[in-house]
């Protein structure tokens, strides 16, 4: 096809367009919803900014105390005039009240774009010695309704609101010729039909995609600065995203080879979107639920207190009875709290957290195990659904995925082991009970936060690859197809 | 008349390949989503079940122990399924429903399900509540959209308008053709989920409890179906287009479904923004450690306390005292402690509750919207039940607390005789008549979308000229 041509074809649907007025309406209102999706996206970036400044003043504040009182008890002869539970020289004390320090996962500034998981999973933790993280946190305080009628991010808007524009922008570019009677002159044309077709497609992509792109950047510049725009995630945004609406455009390009009416067209594509964006995720929801069911964290409490039962039954009976009946902690000790009695609750919780820990191990692996089996399942059979693919991308490459929340979720873990490494010693030993110092405060490990936005396990190539082999695929049946339109 | 054009169109709409096409998809989803809502009810309602036997077996069976010890070990108090969750599961997964009952700590609901769930479940949860709600109305504008654009764009509107029929006959004649299709789908689910709740005999008294709300339930959807129903065939007169009404009808419920009740839901969350964790622990840690206004810091308090006990028993001694100190002091801030827990979660539910509120006044804008509310809280799957069962979960908790404080100021050790005194929870959902009550707004909502949609169709068949 000629360049002149498609100079006259390019004009041809920029006045089309242009004069219609319910493309030009949904325009306006696309760019109202596309710039409220990132204003929200962004808003939710700077409350979590704000917390994590929060949480680490609250961190400073809480060591600043700790080590206040410390100096106090050490000037005074190690005589603490409150509650004794309060005395931070014992570690067990300390461990439970100023000590604790929190895990986060700093947001990566594209989760502007996709809130993913970010709004069930938590972005921080208090990590204790004796609460396993997943069994006290869930996430932030939020409203479960609110939570249940979802997000209105970027993601949302580009994988619902996109396509269905798409299809009013592109489902009747072959129909609405036979319905206003422009076929007959198209077909006495010199030019191959099926080739000026796809050039007017070609053109409403690239006038969709560079509208939405010169909406999108200038926005994100501003709420987020330019340099998330320099990442690799962000090449890999643009290049889904670009290929998301590419797949769209295909699709109605085949369908419109079917020479059927613009009606028919516009449900077909509508029932697509429908099937691939609604029907499709929940089929292989109730498929993956029945192959690996997930189980309830139930189970992991229910295993956790039959340990402890079975630990109460001989062990920790002994030492139970070792501390409230030892002559050393028991003044009346229903009346008075000793020293020893403090030193012997922090033994119990230790040693009762190290059964809980073995205990909840098992049904903990097969908690985790499922999901990620699950998660497995879907990255196999994403390619199902378009719309479910976009949702994975887009959250991975914003940082907002599960797989990223289940690597925070394990690093906390793993801050939370060397915690009770740090505190057992202090609390498990008679002669070292009330001797936490001011070096030892400065001692309590720290999380080392990061924003977890790695994508490699996504393999990213691979399905981008397919699908645009998927969409070469549709543009080439439609074109054959339109190659023998002559009715 | 209208019954001739009803039959009429009843027949064109069998004939057509894609009406088929679309009633049999139908059929096919509607059964999916009831296997789906009824495997979801049944291990859900036999997890839950199960466990709170466990975990009141494991409580009562716990040994000798120090009283407090014993009662840190506790029990969980589990939110049960809600009887209707085969058809409607509402926020169910999304609020938790474990409730720990320890001593001096105000139990909150965890083990929300969603913290579990991968991505798809985005995309919603296939049951009949998401079926009616999402998929029936898109159906239903799908087969109304061309029932009246039709005789304009094959030109048989002049022969129908030169027949014996008056507009509103024509009008009510392919509304009820449309109507009929509907109803008989309505008439499926109803008939299905009937059976469905007869067949689930593991719960007493279940069939006598699920029938107010189930019929409750299939009158709001009678309603919404039919309103539904009336603005497609309405917009597909006014239009006069087959294309045009698609667009418009498919845009009223992509924005009615998906846009408006999202959009609202952050416009409420900016209005209302919610405390975050960090605050919420910062400020009632320093409420319950300082004392509120003058109570003065907690060492003051329970020295006063010491002092008041002590005058009691009129001993100067801690060690005189014939009972313990030590649960006497658990029980009084277990009070004070209580009240400002309370107060913290009281503002945490009143500012939910203006989320809520301004989401739900949304539904003006869009009548899905309204029904999803109506449904959930006719099932008992809403946000005001949920409270309900962590407001009772919390009474236990402190009756509990109560109990174990009682025994421990005269005992320092308490075995399974003892932890056997300490009921087991339970929790039943309010009868239909709160439910009612707690869905005036959406039921109100519902009636003023019906009186629109009345008003729609009125408006059209007037406008039916050439």
């Amino acid at each position: 096809m000629r360049l002149p041509l498609i100079n006259i074809l390019f004009r041809h649907e920029l006045k089309i367009l242009s004069r219609n007025r319910v493309l030009l309406s949904l325009s306006a209102l696309i760019i109202f919803i596309l710039v409220s999706a990132l204003w929200i996206g962004s808003s939710m970036l700077r409350k979590q900014e704000q917390t994590i400044i929060k949480i680490s003043q609250s961190e400073k504040e809480s060591l600043d105390s700790l080590k206040t009182r410390i100096k106090r008890i050490e000037a005074h002869q190690m005589v603490y005039p409150g509650f004794i539970w309060d005395d931070p020289t014992f570690a067990y004390n300390t461990a439970r009240n100023e000590g604790p320090n929190y895990a986060v996962k700093k947001p990566f500034p594209l989760q502007v774009l996709s809130i993913g998981q970010s709004d069930v999973q938590p972005f921080y933790y208090k990590v204790y010695i004796n609460k396993k993280q997943y069994l006290t946190y869930e996430s932030e305080i939020e409203n479960s309704f609110l939570q249940f009628i979802g997000n209105f991010d970027f993601a949302f808007v580009v994988i619902y609101l996109f396509p269905l524009l798409i299809i009013v922008f592109s489902y009747n570019v072959l129909s609405a010729e036979k319905e206003q009677g422009t076929w007959v002159l198209l077909k006495t044309s010199n030019q191959s039909i099926a080739q000026m077709m796809i050039c007017r497609m070609g053109i409403r992509y690239l006038l969709f995609t560079s509208f939405f792109w010169l909406i999108v950047i200038p926005v994100l510049m501003i709420t987020i600065g330019g340099d998330a725009l320099f990442t690799v995630n962000w090449t890999w945004i643009m290049a889904e995203v670009s290929l998301y609406f590419a797949f769209w455009f295909a699709l109605a390009l085949l369908v419109n080879s079917f020479s059927m009416t613009s009606n028919v067209n516009a449900m077909v594509l509508i029932f697509i979107w429908l099937f691939t964006g609604i029907i499709i995720p929940n089929l292989l929801q109730i498929g993956l639920n029945k192959v690996y069911p997930i189980p309830s964290r139930i189970d992991m409490l229910t295993a956790e207190r039959d340990a402890i039962n079975a630990y109460f039954e001989k062990d920790g009976q002994d030492l139970t009875k070792e501390v409230f009946s030892s002559p050393k902690s028991m003044i009346r000790q229903a009346s008075v709290v000793t020293p020893g009695m403090v030193y012997g609750y922090g033994v119990i919780v230790y040693k009762s957290q190290e059964i809980k820990d073995q205990a909840t191990a098992v049904a903990e692996e097969k908690l985790y195990g499922q999901i990620r089996k699950q998660q497995e399942g879907i990255r196999q059979l994403q390619l199902l659904s378009p719309a479910l693919m976009m949702q994975e991308r887009l959250s991975a490459l914003a940082g907002s995925h599960w797989y990223q929340f289940n690597q925070f979720s394990m690093d906390t873990d793993r801050f939370r082991k060397k915690t009770q490494e740090f505190y057992y010693p202090k609390m498990a030993d008679e002669n070292t009970y009330r001797t936490f110092s001011i070096a030892d405060a400065d001692a309590i490990p720290k999380f080392n936060a990061k924003d977890y936005h790695d994508f490699s396990w996504l393999k990213i190539w691979q399905s981008f690859l397919i699908y645009l082999g998927i969409i070469i695929l549709l543009l080439v049946s439609g074109y054959r197809r339109l190659l023998e339109a002559r009715k | 008349m209208t019954g001739l054009i009803l039959k009429k169109e009843l027949k064109e709409l069998f004939r057509t390949s894609k009406v088929m096409w679309m009633l049999g998809g139908i059929i096919v989803l509607m059964a999916l989503a009831l296997y789906n809502g009824t495997s979801y009810y049944q291990t859900h309602s036999h997890l839950i079940r199960e466990s709170q036997q466990v975990t009141y077996q494991q409580f009562i069976s716990q040994g000798d122990k120090n009283p407090h010890l014993g009662a840190h070990f506790g029990f969980y108090a589990y939110k049960p399924t809600a009887d209707m969750a085969m058809i409607e599961n509402g926020i169910e997964d999304y609020t938790g429903n474990s409730f720990y009952l320890e001593p001096h700590k105000r139990g909150v609901v965890r083990f929300k399900e969603i913290s579990d769930a991968t991505g798809l479940r985005s995309f919603g949860f296939l049951n009949i509540g998401f079926f009616t709600e999402f998929i029936l109305p898109l159906f239903i504008f799908l087969i109304c959209h061309n029932i009246f654009s039709k005789e304009w764009e094959n030109g048989t509107i002049k022969m129908l308008l030169s027949s014996k029929a008056n507009p509103r006959q024509i009008f009510m004649g392919k509304l009820f053709a449309c109507l009929s299709l509907v109803m008989g789908i309505v008439v499926l689910i109803a008939a299905a989920s009937f059976i469905l709740f007869i067949s689930e005999t593991e719960t007493v008294g279940f069939i006598s409890r699920v029938l107010p709300a189930y019929a409750c339930y299939l009158a709001g959807l009678i309603l919404f179906s039919t309103m539904m129903t009336t603005i497609g065939v309405s917009v597909s007169l006014l239009t006069r287009t087959a294309n045009l009404s698609l667009i418009i009808l498919s845009g009223f419920w992509l924005i009615g479904v998906f846009l408006l009740p999202r959009l609202a839901g952050e416009l409420s969350k900016n209005i209302h923004p919610s405390t975050t964790s960090l605050e919420f622990e910062n400020n009632t840690f320093n409420e319950k450690q300082y004392g509120v206004g003058d109570e003065g810091h907690k060492d003051v308090r329970r020295e006063a306390l010491l002092q008041r006990t002590m005058a009691q028993y009129q001993v100067k001694r801690i060690e005189d005292l014939p009972v313990f100190f030590i649960p006497i002091t658990i029980e009084f801030f277990e009070d004070s402690d209580g009240q400002v827990m309370d107060r913290a979660y009281q503002a945490v539910d009143d500012n939910e509750a203006k989320q809520d509120r301004l989401v739900l006044n949304s539904a003006w804008l869009t009548p899905f919207l309204a029904f999803r509310d109506f449904s959930m809280r006719i099932t008992a799957t809403d946000m005001k039940t949920h409270n309900d069962f962590a407001s009772k979960a919390e009474a236990h908790r402190r009756k509990i607390g109560v109990i174990v404080d009682d025994f421990y100021q005269k005992n320092t050790v308490a075995g399974n005789a003892f932890w056997k005194t300490v009921p087991q929870f339970s929790y039943t959902a309010p009868g239909i008549g709160w439910r009612i009550s707690n869905a005036t707004d959406s039921i109100f909502i519902l009636l003023g979308w019906t009186v629109f949609a009345t008003g729609l169709m009125v408006y059209a068949y007037r406008k039916m000229t050439v």
